[in-house]
């Protein structure tokens, strides 16, 4: 059918327009045609969310005025309000209401904040009850400092995340602040507890910069770490703590080195030869302006790698381990030899005479190996 | 053709730019207005396509019937504020180049005014961004008209290129009206779009080839 412009003044009139409803509530509604569309009760019927709804759930009021009852509402499909529409027999939509089904919003929980470089303060929380209320819920996060009146509104949102604010400037030190998060939607609001702090021991920095990997001389089993003091803070970090993790190359485990304390440097040791390894560092303003709570720990650093020096004593090959496997087999192949000599009599001379032949031989090409040198044998 | 002139062109400026016994020179072009109408063309594909996503997503936001593929509800004279790109074939084809130019600049301006209105609130993050993306492709689209436009000389179309609202009909009396204005809004951006593509594609054809000028500045040449 062609869309038509219907007449300035609107075809039907809903009742209750865009209400607002908790969920399992139950709800009446009423159409009432304007007398110009010269239609009638019986020519109407209505829609939820697209879907017809049942006649037997209708009831004609008056000659242009037909209802429909709806029992037990679920929450809304979407959270812009489930479209209840009044149409005529044709299918053409007269009007039309939005009806917004859901809870009131629950207390956020799990507020937690972080200033970085004391230049600002950023917090996030955690919605109550999993926060699916059906409707659009607005969070606001306040503060005020302790002992003075005014309430402050935090206005940049999602900056960590969807529950999440910072508040960019002005922040007072030494005096604590108090902090909440106002829930609302249109069922109504909730408020948080109130969570206080003093800026000076949430205060996080950036990772240390210019963080060197590098090797201890010749020593195959340590690696020195070296870093700076994270710059924005760098006047203040006098008793600042440093923390190492390093893993080998194709390893994802970590290892931490925990006991760093305020040096700028580390020597890593007990590591294995000839192996690659990546290093981070990071570091916690404890202790600032005197606090005497550790503050948050900084991101890592970005990776650094570097590797170990290689043994030259391992068999000349490329693989590091080819020297553990060999004095393995050694081992076992004397355990064997030891046990044909004392059991086997027939032939234990050739067995002896053959096994001492083989040490003799192994001594030989094992300095022959250490006078080549790098030389792969075979 | 085109080819040509283009290849001579680069193996000119690359020549006299390359000759060490010659003093600094300069070479530039300029864009033709074929070219801009080009761009023009190729911005409004892109924008039709972004709008699909766009649309979509608006859609199930809005919620079913909205978002059903034959929805068709009743175009209200109160939704007559958008700009329509419907138009008699006839008169289509008998525009003036500047008509037709500024037909599209008048509709685009008003339309991206009733984008930049949705609601702020409206779904998700993503929706959220989506919206402010193509709001900001929008825009590059009317500054485009008005580039090509100017270098045709024809003065931009003067007035208020704001939502007029007639006094009464500001803003939806209720929230079910203003999802049909919502839908009807992205309606008439998806048929300008298809138009506009034609609308450009007719005036690539009118105005002559890119026109390139070859400027040597050379200091005591």
């Amino acid at each position: 059918p062609l869309p038509s412009v219907s007449p300035a003044a609107d075809p039907a009139v809903i009742s209750p327009q865009d209400p607002t409803l908790l969920i399992g509530s139950s709800l009446v509604a009423t159409c009432t045609v304007s007398p110009e569309s010269h239609l009638r009760a019986e020519d109407l019927y209505w829609t939820l969310n697209g879907r017809r709804l049942p006649a037997t759930s209708y009831t004609t009021l008056g000659p242009t005025t037909l209802s429909v009852a709806l029992t037990r509402l679920n929450g809304s499909k979407q959270q812009s309000g489930d479209n209840l529409v009044c149409h005529s027999r044709d299918g053409g939509i007269l009007a039309g209401s939005c009806l917004y089904v859901g809870l009131p919003p629950e207390k956020p929980v799990n507020i937690t904040c972080w200033s970085k470089n004391m230049k600002d303060l950023t917090c996030k929380w955690a919605p109550g009850n999993e926060g699916e209320t059906f409707l659009h819920t607005n969070y606001t996060l306040k503060y005020k400092l302790r002992w003075y009146g005014r309430d402050n509104t935090c206005q940049e949102y999602h900056t960590a995340g969807p529950y999440s604010c910072r508040i960019p400037k002005d922040l007072a030190l030494f005096t604590p602040y108090e902090i909440w998060v106002e829930a609302s939607n249109r069922m109504g609001v909730a408020v948080s507890d109130v969570v206080m702090l003093d800026i000076l021991d949430v205060v996080t920095t950036d990772p240390p910069p210019d963080v060197h990997v590098s090797r201890v001389g010749d020593l195959e089993d340590q690696l020195s770490v070296r870093w700076s003091s994270p710059p924005a803070l760098k006047d203040f970090l006098f008793q600042a703590k440093y923390q190492i993790q390093y893993r080998v190359e194709d390893s994802s485990e970590w290892k931490v080195v925990d006991d760093v304390g305020n040096q700028t440097s580390c020597r890593l040791a007990g590591l294995r030869p000839g192996t690659v390894y990546f290093v981070q560092v990071r570091c916690n303003p404890y202790g600032i302006y005197g606090s005497k709570k550790a503050g948050i720990w900084s991101d890592w650093s970005n990776p650094t790698a570097a590797s170990t020096p290689r043994s030259e004593r391992a068999a000349g090959g490329c693989d590091p381990k080819g020297g553990e496997q060999n004095t393995t087999l050694r081992r076992e192949l004397k355990q064997f030899f030891g046990w044909v000599k004392k059991h086997a009599y027939g032939c234990s001379n050739l067995g002896i005479k053959l096994y001492d032949q083989w040490r003799v031989w192994l001594q030989k090409s094992h300095k022959a190996r250490n006078q080549v040198g790098k030389d792969p044998s075979t | 053709p085109a080819g040509d002139s283009w290849g001579i062109f680069t193996f000119l400026c690359a020549a006299l730019c390359n000759l060490p016994a010659l003093p600094a020179l300069n070479c530039s072009e300029e864009l033709g207005t074929s070219q801009s109408i080009q761009k023009t063309y190729d911005l409004t594909r892109y924008l039709e396509h972004q709008l699909r996503t766009l649309a979509g997503t608006y859609l199930n936001y809005l919620g079913p019937p909205f978002n059903e593929p034959d929805f068709n509800p009743p175009r209200l004279a109160r939704a007559e504020r958008v700009p329509s790109a419907t138009v008699d074939l006839d008169l289509w084809r008998g525009l003036t180049d500047n008509a037709r130019l500024a037909a599209n600049y008048r509709a685009y301006s008003r339309l991206l005014c009733y984008l930049r209105a949705l609601d702020g609130q409206a779904g998700t993050a993503e929706l959220r961004h989506r919206l402010g993306h193509f709001c900001s492709s929008l825009q590059g689209l009317v500054l485009s008209i008005a580039g090509v436009m100017s270098s045709l000389g024809y003065p931009l179309p003067a007035g208020p290129v704001g939502p007029p609202a007639p006094p009464g009909t500001a803003v939806a009396p209720n929230d079910f009206l203003k999802k049909m204005d919502d839908f009807w809004l992205l309606k008439e951006l998806q048929t300008w779009l298809w138009r506009s593509a034609k609308d450009f594609n007719r005036l690539k054809k009118k105005v002559p080839p890119a026109v390139v000028t070859l400027r040597l500045e050379a200091r005591g040449f």
